[in-house]
């Protein structure tokens, strides 16, 4: 799905979190939104999702204004930076989740749910752990998890809040795979917000960065890393 | 757009809300608060001389010294239980002490009719104790020693309850280093703990307090509520309730009601103020 | 060889905080409660079964128990919804309402009854108005209900508060963006979150609901095999000296009281180990 924002901005109490911000993200691509914390890049990733509403601006989805849509209506598979998992909840039911949370009339049936739930924990190569509960699961297993339950939603784009802020450096580098793995599967168009600059260079095929609620510069990494457009992101890159 | 559509996706509708507002409001003034204005009223009802006047009573008047004097021997006792079993419970490792925490609390589950059946039991003039004491000239029940331990009984883990989470939270390490330093048992205590704990002592003297200046079922049942001898305020406030002097009887509880709005407001100033120095949770 | 009963430890006290503790804990608990045990060990399980196996018993320990109940369950939805308003909610007065909570712990409970009667005797200001729709209140089983939920209220809604506090906001937006609607986020998310501590404030709200007697005599009426409750069976046996009986209803009421408090410990446990050490 083809996202456009059009000048979006969110001003909080008198603080202003973004100036308006524009940013088309095409169809399919996996986009970072890079920057220091305080630049924005969560605010207008969960303005997004519709969990923040902007103060200003319009967000369409294929063209169409969703600015007024409820986070309900939007159909995003949110990845949260917690990963917010149910924790009195097994795994199965943590992504069934979604789909029994549909009005009866177009809730799956039973043994359809289970056959996606299946489906998914393959996708995520966990295939053995839908019993578990998630106090039972590592930090990149729940971080996986996450991922699946975002996915059954049959989203209409993915987001994801800094998806490897919690992991540690191993674990982060098989998930990064993982993550383009399953983007290069789905086809969906993703955004995903990080502060770590070799995640969003190694990542993305399109780089947003951000400072101070504006974005600085967008483009292809090689090209930001080449011709910085700004002094803040040579500086921000260059460390 | 609507209104609605800029909800953050974890607050109720503003309808929805209002109802709920309104329902608790409803709910507290009616089945707390009308209770609570409803013994000044009645207590008022013929005048604020009247209300004075049933106060001057002589029973009045031994009812409130009694309770007061109650009061201050329990409540020092229990804080200095309270205080011995935190430390001891906090600063030790022994088998047992998930027991001996069960045991502490044990009173809070126990009906205070039956505490104070337990303690006539014990001390009464036909328990082997009880008689025995009662020849030296010391009896207990019907007299001010059983008030005391009914008292105590029912007031038990308040001062503990509040101290323990506190010193587990505050950990060993301050004690350790005073120790190091040099210095002795007591004055580890009285320079490095008891200033740690001194705002959640207070909170849990507080509603020990409370609880002992009105305290009537464990008290009614050992003290055989002998006007101007055993009587305290609450069981004072009984017999005058039961013989229709209702003015007395709720002048006498205004009083106590009094104490417990004194009670909460300094209870709240504490959670306001020493917040990170109290309990995190608090049962009673 | 086995660990030792007291591990070694540098810190000064052990002998002096041991000695207090236990010797007040013996003292003022224990020797008491094995008092009335030993009594009803004297007087026998046939002894017991036979003083507490009469009508009037029966009745009164039913009654204590199952308006307990109630009251119980009554605090467990309205302490729930209490908690929710007081954390979540910001309104004038929420403080005034905060503090309020606590007052059922600190009003004496002669007072509360005395003054519960007043509102809802058929002259009072609540029972005038019940009274014109042919409902009376105080001196029947719907009083003992409402001096019950009184000295319970404060219970459910002091443990849940820290727990609502404490729910982590992606967890219930998380919810939302999967497209549940709110009341099903609140039912299926939140509510199951707070269940373990509601049901421990139930558990406490429950044990004092059936001990308790001062908030209850006054307005209760106290006609047996009506309104009267089983504390105050205890009292009036101990009044007529008849100290084997009141032992014998004593010990039935703890025996009772500790079995729901298993039972709920157990519900426990059990809600605990399925969402991990929480």
């Amino acid at each position: 799905m083809h996202i456009e924002i059009d000048e979006i901005s969110k001003q909080f109490g008198t603080t202003a979190a973004l100036h308006p911000v524009s940013l088309a993200i095409p169809s399919g691509a996996l986009v970072a939104l890079l920057g220091p914390s305080g630049s924005g890049k969560t605010t207008l990733l969960r303005i997004l999702g519709g969990l923040e509403f902007p103060t200003s601006g319009r967000v369409l989805f294929d063209g169409q204004d969703a600015t007024g849509l409820s986070v309900q209506q939007r159909r995003a598979g949110f990845v949260f930076q917690s990963y917010a998992l149910f924790r009195h909840m097994t795994v199965f039911d943590n992504i069934a989740y979604g789909l029994n949370a549909r009005p009866s009339a177009t809730r799956p049936q039973k043994a359809e749910i289970a056959r996606r739930v299946t489906k998914l924990l393959d996708l995520i190569q966990l295939p053995d752990i839908g019993s578990r509960y998630p106090s039972q699961l590592s930090g990149g297993q729940r971080q996986r998890v996450a991922l699946a339950r975002a996915l059954a939603i049959e989203p209409r784009m993915l987001l994801l809040d800094e998806p490897f802020g919690a992991l540690d450096a191993k674990v982060r580098k098989e998930l990064r795979q993982g993550l383009r793995d399953i983007h290069d599967t789905t086809g969906l168009t993703t955004v995903f917000v990080t502060h770590d600059q070799d995640e969003a260079m190694e990542l993305a095929d399109l780089v947003v960065v951000m400072s101070m609620g504006k974005i600085e510069q967008i483009g292809k990494p090689q090209d930001i890393r080449a011709r910085p457009a700004t002094p803040f992101v040579r500086e921000f890159i260059g460390a | 757009m609507s209104d609605a559509t800029f909800r953050p996706a974890t607050d109720e509708t503003p309808l929805a809300r209002r109802a709920l507002i309104a329902l608790a409001v409803t709910g507290l003034s009616v089945l707390v608060l009308a209770p609570l204005v409803a013994v000044f009223v009645e207590a008022l009802r013929d005048g604020i001389g009247a209300a004075l006047q049933s106060l001057s009573h002589k029973d009045a008047w031994a009812a409130i010294k009694l309770t007061v004097t109650i009061a201050a021997i329990s409540v020092p006792l229990n804080a200095a239980f309270g205080i011995a079993a935190a430390w001891f419970i906090t600063k030790f490792d022994f088998r047992g002490k998930a027991f001996l925490i069960t045991l502490i609390d044990l009173p809070f589950s126990v009906s205070p009719v039956v505490a104070g059946l337990c303690i006539v039991l014990t001390f009464g003039a036909n328990s082997a104790i009880g008689a025995w004491l009662v020849d030296q000239g010391y009896p207990i029940v019907f007299a001010m020693p059983g008030i005391v331990l009914a008292t105590m009984f029912v007031t038990f883990p308040f001062v503990a309850r509040e101290l323990i989470p506190v010193m587990i939270e505050q950990g060993r390490a301050e004690e350790e280093a005073a120790l190091t330093l040099g210095a002795g048992g007591w004055r580890v205590f009285w320079t490095v703990t008891l200033p740690n704990i001194r705002w959640a002592l207070l909170y849990g003297v507080l509603l020990c307090n409370a609880r002992a200046m009105g305290e009537f079922g464990a008290v009614a049942v050992v003290s055989g509520k002998i006007r101007g001898q055993t009587a305290t305020i609450p069981t004072t406030i009984e017999m005058l309730y039961q013989e229709y002097l209702s003015v007395a009887a709720f002048t006498l509880a205004a009083v106590l009601a009094l104490l417990a709005l004194v009670t909460l407001l300094l209870k709240t100033l504490l959670e306001l103020r020493h917040a990170d120095q109290l309990a995190a949770t608090h049962r009673h | 060889m086995g660990r030792p009963l007291v591990n070694r430890s540098p810190m000064p006290g052990l002998g002096l905080s041991m000695g207090i503790t236990l010797t007040m804990l013996s003292l003022v608990v224990l020797l008491p409660i094995g008092a009335l045990l030993l009594k009803g060990a004297n007087y026998g399980l046939v002894g017991i079964w036979e003083t507490v196996n009469r009508e009037r018993v029966w009745a009164a320990l039913f009654l204590s128990f199952r308006l307990s109940l109630i009251a119980a369950l009554f605090n467990l939805v309205f302490g729930v919804l209490l908690a929710w308003v007081l954390v979540r909610y910001r309104f004038p007065g929420r403080r005034l309402l905060d503090a309020a909570v606590d007052l059922p712990f600190a009003l004496p409970t002669a007072v509360a009854g005395i003054s519960l009667t007043a509102l809802y005797a058929p002259n009072g200001a609540f029972g005038a108005l019940a009274a014109e729709i042919g409902w009376k209140i105080a001196y029947t089983q719907w009083g003992i209900l409402i001096a019950l939920v009184f000295v319970g209220l404060p219970f459910v809604a002091r443990t849940v508060q820290p727990v609502i506090e404490e729910i982590d906001r992606e967890v219930e937006e998380a919810s939302a963006t999967l497209g549940a609607s709110r009341l099903h986020t609140l039912r299926h998310v939140v509510l199951p979150m707070l269940a373990p501590a509601a049901l421990t404030g139930f558990a406490l709200a429950l044990a004092r609901a059936v001990g308790e007697y001062g908030s209850v005599i006054f307005i209760a009426g106290n006609i047996p095999l009506v309104t009267e409750i089983a504390p105050l069976l205890i009292v009036i046996q101990l009044e007529e000296f008849n100290y084997d009986a009141a032992a014998a209803i004593g010990i039935a009421m703890l025996l009772i009281s500790f079995a729901m408090l298993l039972v709920i410990n157990l519900i426990q446990v059990w809600s605990r180990r399925r969402i991990g050490n929480v």
